[in-house]
């Protein structure tokens, strides 16, 4: 011990070590108590998103060329597929209508004013990610001031890809659902099943990163291709967002429960426009 | 003037850092091999290169641990990845580049050997804090994959770091040594 201390290169290191640790621990638990980050850290994350926004214009430019391109090429196959479409569109778009009206009549009825499907949407545009292949977040151009708020639901493409972490004034942090991340909030979900009960859950991660809807008492009534809404149970998200899809039924490792995977209805690969929910319903 | 000539490394490594989130956003898709995938590492690169370039210059340790802190609050929002790997292979680059033959391929088995360490090390600090729970398998892959994309930056940023490096070391105004 004499030694150790009396060795000033060993000791420093030591030292060293320690704050690293300190300081990776502190900010950990910082970023997952606060609400909101601190206002020197806040500051830092708008004048990076500031710069990022600046050089994500001609970047965009490109890649939005490119993707033109390749929609050109697809063009055709597109529109037999949305001409199939369209046929049951005006049908869905009428029974809609109709349901929505029904639905406000019943609402008004019974003198309910914010139920757990009601929500808002802020856009936003996706202007950079994390580096690193480890950690899934990203990072969009709206913040507090457009209203967002820490934990609520993100969706891309008609699908749940995550939630927010993290907000400054003008821009925030998006956590991907494929996170593997322990301490992350998991989207709490229910199905149909085919004995017309509804099955509840939460959304976890296995471990080849795909999304599996777990803690389930009989999984093995969904079948595949049955869809995975959030349930509003959480506290944070609203009820009815699409998750995605079952694809099959498996048992875990240790052949206890039941593990159903879901193939994400939201594009989580490239996300390039989001929009963040806030529902209606306080926590 | 002489004062921006003084801080050009500082501003190019926050272009450097700015880039390395954009990269990683339009590049993700591709930067992949089977379902293993690479980490966007311009950032640590242009540090290491700096150091390789310029091994007298103490400043420029303390504008990598700056970066590293600029870097750290804004792509996790946690303190220790960039914070700690980027003034310690600053300074290990400028240690290494005193007795290194000043060419290309002997700077890019340096800036590869990083890459490596860099890629473990943010697995390793992440598998620590639960971000992830990737298995050394999938370390080891993805090591090899950003070692694939490692070279494509080296070659894109050699130049550049070269060129700025010298010309524009951090806080050292050259004209006070020219007559």
């Amino acid at each position: 011990m004499k030694k150790f201390l009396q060795n000033k290169k060993l000791l420093s290191a030591f030292i060293i070590v320690v704050v690293v640790l300190a300081v990776l621990g502190g900010s950990v638990s910082l970023r997952n108590r606060r609400n909101t980050p601190l206002l020197i850290q806040s500051l830092g994350n708008d004048i990076v998103a500031l710069g990022t926004r600046i050089v994500d214009v001609p970047v965009s430019l490109v890649s939005g060329g490119l993707n033109s391109a390749h929609d050109i090429l697809n063009t055709q196959e597109e529109n037999n597929h949305l001409k199939r479409e369209i046929t049951d569109l005006g049908q869905t778009k009428a029974r809609n209508s109709a349901l929505e009206k029904e639905n406000r009549q019943l609402k008004a009825a019974l003198k309910l004013k914010d139920t757990l499907s009601g929500y808002t949407m802020v856009n936003a545009s996706v202007i950079s990610r994390s580096p690193d292949t480890w950690s899934d977040l990203l990072m969009i151009n709206k913040g507090s001031a457009a209203g967002i708020k820490k934990n609520m639901a993100v969706m891309c493409d008609g699908g749940v890809i995550g939630r927010i972490v993290e907000v400054s004034a003008a821009s925030s942090k998006v956590e991907l659902l494929t996170t593997t991340d322990e301490s992350a909030n998991r989207f709490s979900v229910e199905a149909d099943a085919a004995n017309g009960k509804t099955v509840h859950g939460i959304i976890t991660v296995t471990s080849n990163n795909n999304l599996a809807f777990t803690q389930v008492v009989d999984g093995r009534k969904l079948k595949a291709g049955t869809r995975v809404y959030t349930s509003g149970m959480g506290g944070n998200s609203p009820k009815g967002l699409l998750i995605g899809t079952v694809t099959d039924t498996t048992r875990d490792s240790f052949g206890l429960s039941d593990q159903i995977r879901i193939k994400p209805a939201g594009d989580i690969s490239d996300p390039s426009v989001v929009t963040v929910i806030e529902r209606q319903v306080a926590n | 003037m002489t004062t921006l000539r003084k801080w050009a490394l500082a501003i190019g490594l926050f272009i450097a850092l700015v880039v390395d989130g954009v990269c990683a956003l339009y590049l993700h898709q591709f930067m992949t091999y089977g379902s293993f995938a690479a980490s966007s590492v311009i950032l640590p690169i242009s540090v290491m290169l700096i150091g390789l370039f310029d091994d007298t210059n103490d400043n420029e340790i303390w504008l990598a641990l700056g970066t590293g802190i600029v870097a750290d609050i804004y792509f996790y929002g946690i303190i220790g990845v960039y914070t700690v790997f980027l003034p310690v292979s600053c300074w290990v680059c400028q240690k290494i580049a005193r007795f290194l033959p000043e060419v290309f391929c002997a700077r890019l088995i340096i800036i590869l050997l990083g890459t490596a360490v860099f890629v473990a090390y943010s697995w390793l600090i992440f598998n620590m804090l639960g971000i992830t729970t990737a298995s050394v398998h999938v370390l080891l892959m993805s090591i090899l994959v950003s070692l694939g994309w490692s070279i494509v930056f080296f070659i894109l940023l050699y130049w550049i770091w070269g060129n700025l490096a010298q010309d524009y070391p951090f806080l050292v105004d050259l004209n006070a040594y020219r007559v």
